[in-house]
């Protein structure tokens, strides 16, 4: 079906129009690349793919959904979420594409039952353990968090530990061991873990006082059973004066999902509530490369004023390293296409490609996140992941002040991700914060932080 | 005679005899606590010749060993009204002034006053010898709460910590101002280790910039005598790196060739890093051991890096394979001597080759995207060469590291090729699709700033200045997947082949395998459109976390 775009006759033609036009000439819903003259080669493929999701996204973007449709069409023919990494890639972000465009119809998203199409929390879980298996980043960062937990609390005797979520248990596990081994006897250790399911929790809870009482660590655990966006600080229990690290792992960013209202394009689930003043500069945030952030009151800062007001030690964060909050979805786009093919690399070189493992890692975790950035937008996008730039900035302006990772705590990763046996792992310190890179690309940032003074 | 009366001092221990026999009193009254008794220090001195106490000032100085409360007693004088306590008798005795009793101010009489030498009750300590008494009594004070004491002060900078508040002050003042920063990323204080260290790095960097010629052809020997003298090595290192090691079972490599297994001290016996379903609630050593064994791998790294010295240069080039840019000298010498590895565990690259089933491909995957991305890599992999032949089963293997350059590699990940995309992008000067991959290799962020010539990414809207009709286009779009389709063996031939049929002079050299433009044929004049950026891949705008 040929459609005209309108104004095809003009001169300066829209290329993309070309470009969808073009191939529906030559092929009538034609199975494989049908105007190649044979099999593509694995890199070539990869290419194509490469142009076909540009124009696919420019198309998306601009709202062009036949162009898109066609796009995708190709798309579908040279992806495949069992192919090599890139095959993998184009395919995630295919569907991400696609759910972007069907928004344009919102009875055929509803009645699709579409947002909620994502995996189970089980499925969630599972997908998070292996990445932590396959890929050891979050393994490292929770690494270089109990290490600056564990440096921060030298010689207290009482040491509460916050966890905002994200961490697995076998971190605190680690912590427990490390309070265990420390020369002047280990403190009494109150965890405090925030999460959305309670079995989760009750789960951890059970493994680590286990672990806690076969170490003869005097240890108290605390489930807080909430999302981060309507955490109160209260519900810590935190004692005035006591000592506390908080550590938030791949969290923060959720709270950035109130402040902007999608760019211009509806939602087609939610409202986006309140514009918080921004309203009508869309055209100008189409501008800035990562226009989320409200100065003054945005969720995200309010959270983080409440946490300082917690006069916590040592606060640890770590967040995916990319700009995936831009308002404009083709920035994002690419940014994201950059990201995560990293991670599919990643994967590729971790796992077999009939791994089941990593099948699940790549669709009901990288996937998600993919389709969430690119598909979604207002409060439905939650992953918005920022640069360690800007949530340095947050911090700063909500009182914190950085505090070097120790290099003892940078050989110790450097020495991890050597002993992991393969290549690409690398940990790369900057400005006093860690950068845990994949080949050169920074997937992850870890930074620590601290409240007020302490002598 | 100082002796004698020391002799008093300590062997009586009685607080009256020691009255008596020290007539000429100061107003200071100092508590003769019972200290541990040492030894006769009318004995000559001990082994080592050392002055008297008091010598060269005063052999008859008066030598006092203080209790530990005492020396750590801030207040000792207290005023019986209202229990205020002070440091010195004298403002004691002005602050009794104001509550309107006696006080008399005494002065020392230079005369009559004796010197006197202090002792550290640590029994354990060097100055709890007569001998070795320290002059000073608040030099006593902070010697023992340096040596012996608490450390209660605590940098916030750094980690260090202190008994004494004056040196933690001290310390303060000047931590992190000024610092040194070696190319390896070492951090030093002090400029004299400064300029050691880096005399040392630069000689490992000079080495390594060597490697990779020589070490292409001595991989065979070299790897097996690595792994003897690594075992040799490596007897220290496992005394640490055991216990770190001890039940890691997440993410040691998976596929080590006999030789290499015990170079990468994966004494669990080699869980598979890729695929292998590790129990995760095993207290993994993955996060660094405990704090005992890092501490102790600190020291013995320090100690593995001078006593290894032989045995790393004795392990031929292997080691010194690491680039310093991005590494910690100490670290990676450690584990070179170790065997285990260096920075990019070079050493055991081509334990992927030897690799499982999938392993070509996996293996390719990951040194494409190292080659296609990393500079280092690129050039390590080069001298990896015999690392392959070693492995002697991946048949792609000679071909992909004679240089990542040249030959198009069958598999490669996903993010070099967005690399070459974003290098067609830049290379090829028009269509619809190149203002999309210079969108690409822009990282999208700069795409809305640049010239004409890149619109058409945004919003479709055309790329006036490059496309000049509906026609072109569509041709150069098939062109396009037809050069890509019609390409034959191997090189970037293929693709510079398909091109011709591209618009006219346009196009220069078309570097879709970042070769480095201008390798293949060159295209027309072109424009030199340069060539963005090398295989260091920065021409993802997003890749370089530092380019905003």
């Amino acid at each position: 079906m040929v459609q005209d775009e309108g104004s095809s006759s003009s001169v300066t033609s829209s290329p993309l129009h070309n470009f969808s036009t073009m191939p529906l000439h030559a092929s009538p819903g034609g199975a494989a690349a049908p105007w190649l003259a044979r099999e593509l080669r694995s890199d070539e493929r990869g290419l194509c793919l490469i142009h076909l999701l540009l124009n696919c996204a420019a198309a998306a973007g601009a709202g062009r959904l036949d162009a898109a449709n066609a796009a995708l069409e190709h798309i579908a023919s040279l992806a495949s979420p069992d192919g090599d990494a890139m095959q993998r890639v184009a395919a995630a972000f295919a569907e991400a594409l696609a759910r972007r465009a069907l928004r344009a119809w919102p009875g055929l998203c509803r009645a699709l039952l579409l947002p909620r199409a994502g995996p189970t929390p089980a499925e969630l879980a599972a997908a998070r353990r292996h990445f932590l298996d396959l890929c050891p980043f979050l393994r490292l960062a929770g690494a270089v968090a109990n290490q600056s937990v564990l440096e921060a609390m030298e010689s207290e005797k009482i040491v509460h530990v916050v966890d905002l979520g994200g961490a697995d248990a076998t971190q605190w596990l680690e912590l427990l061991h490390l309070l265990a081994a420390r020369p002047e006897g280990p403190p009494h250790l109150r965890l405090t873990a925030v999460h959305e399911h309670r079995d989760v929790l009750t789960q951890t809870a059970m493994a680590l006082t286990k672990e806690a009482e076969r170490l003869d660590v005097p240890f108290q655990f605390n489930p807080v059973v909430s999302r981060l966006e309507a955490l109160d600080a209260e519900s810590l229990r935190v004692k005035t004066g006591e000592a506390l690290a908080v550590t938030s792992s791949l969290q923060l960013h959720c709270l950035l999902a109130s402040d902007d209202d999608s760019s211009g394009k509806d939602g087609c689930h939610h409202h986006h509530q309140s514009s918080k003043g921004k309203g009508g500069d869309t055209n100008k945030r189409q501008r800035s490369p990562e226009s989320g952030v409200s100065p003054s009151t945005s969720r995200a800062d309010t959270f983080l004023g409440a946490l300082w007001g917690l006069s916590p030690k040592v606060v640890v964060v770590t967040e995916q390293e990319a700009s995936h909050n831009a308002a404009p979805l083709t920035e994002r786009f690419v940014e994201a296409l950059n990201y995560y093919a990293a991670l599919f690399d990643c994967l590729e070189s971790a796992a077999p490609r009939g791994s089941v493992e990593r099948a699940r890692v790549e669709r009901w975790l990288l996937g998600e996140e993919v389709k969430n950035i690119v598909a979604c937008d207002g409060t439905d996008r939650r992953e918005r992941h920022e640069r360690l730039d800007r949530w340095a900035a947050r911090m700063e302006g909500a009182g914190f002040a950085r505090v070097p990772l120790s290099y003892y705590a940078l050989l110790q990763a450097r020495r991890a991700a050597q002993g992991l046996g393969c290549d690409g792992f690398k940990v790369r310190e900057e400005k006093a914060a860690f950068f845990l890179c994949w080949q050169d690309r920074a997937i992850f940032s870890v930074s620590a932080w601290r409240g007020r003074r302490f002598d | 005679m100082a002796a004698a009366s020391s002799a008093h001092l300590f062997g009586l221990g009685d607080a009256q005899m020691q009255m008596q026999m020290q007539p000429p009193l100061p107003q200071h009254q100092h508590q003769q606590a019972a200290a541990p008794p040492p030894p006769n220090p009318a004995a000559p001195a001990p082994k080592k010749k050392r002055n008297q106490p008091g010598n060269p000032t005063d052999p008859d100085a008066e030598v006092i060993a203080l209790s530990p409360k005492t020396l750590l007693a801030t207040n000792r004088f207290v005023c019986e009204v209202c229990n205020k306590g002070f440091q010195r008798e004298q403002n004691l005795q002005l602050h009794r002034r104001g509550h309107n009793l006696p006080w008399k101010l005494k002065q020392k009489n230079p005369k009559e006053t004796r010197r006197r030498v202090y002792l550290c009750p640590e029994p354990t300590c060097v100055h709890h010898d007569p001998s070795r008494a320290l002059g000073d009594l608040t030099g006593i004070k902070k010697h023992y709460c340096r040596k012996h004491g608490e450390k209660k002060w605590k940098c916030d900078k750094c980690n260090k910590r202190y008994a004494v508040q004056s040196d933690w002050k001290a310390h303060s003042k000047t931590c992190g101002t000024r610092e040194h920063r070696c190319d390896c990323g070492t951090l030093f204080s002090r400029r004299d280790s400064f300029i050691t260290h880096r005399a040392f790095c630069d000689a490992l960097a000079q080495e390594s910039a060597r490697m990779p010629p020589i070490g292409a052809g001595m991989y065979g020997t070299g790897g097996m005598a690595l792994g003897l003298s690594g075992m040799v090595a490596s007897h220290q290192l496992q005394s640490f790196q055991d216990p770190a090691h001890s039940s890691a079972t997440t993410t040691i490599g998976s596929n080590p060739a006999a030789q290499f297994e015990h170079l990468m001290q994966s004494s669990t016996g080699s869980p598979a890093f890729r695929g292998a379903q590790p129990t995760s609630s095993s207290s993994s050593p993955f996060y660094l051991g405990g704090a005992e064994d890092g501490h102790q791998s600190q020291a013995s790294h320090t100690s593995l890096l001078h006593g290894n010295k032989q045995a790393y240069h004795g392990l031929m080039q292997l080691p010194e394979q690491h680039q310093p840019g991005s590494n910690d000298g100490l670290l990676n010498l450690g584990f070179f001597s170790g065997g285990s590895g260096g920075q990019d565990s070079r050493l055991v690259f081509p334990d992927q080759f030897n690799g499982a089933v999938g392993g070509n491909v996996r293996g390719d995957g990951s040194e494409h995207g190292n080659s296609g991305a990393n500079n280092e890599s690129a050039a390590i992999f080069s001298g990896n060469l015999m690392g392959n032949q070693m492995a002697s089963g991946a048949g792609f293997s000679s071909s992909l590291y004679n240089s990542s350059e040249t030959v198009a590699p069958p598999q490669m990940s996903a993010t070099a090729l967005l690399q070459k995309a974003a290098q067609m992008g830049a290379t090829m000067s028009s269509g619809n699709v190149n203002s999309l991959l210079r969108g690409l290799g822009n990282g999208g962020s700069t795409l809305n700033g640049r010239p004409a010539g890149a619109g058409g990414f945004m919003a479709g809207e055309s790329s006036s200045s490059r496309s000049t009709s509906q026609a072109e286009n569509e041709s150069q779009f098939r062109d396009l997947m037809n050069s890509l389709a019609a390409s034959g063996s191997g090189a970037g031939t293929a693709f510079s082949g398909g091109f011709p049929g591209m618009d006219d002079s346009k196009l220069s050299t078309r570097d879709f395998l970042g070769v480095g433009g201008g390798v293949m044929r060159s295209m027309g004049g072109a424009a030199g459109l340069p060539l963005r950026h090398g295989a260091a891949g920065i021409g993802m705008g997003s890749l370089d976390p530092e380019m905003k």
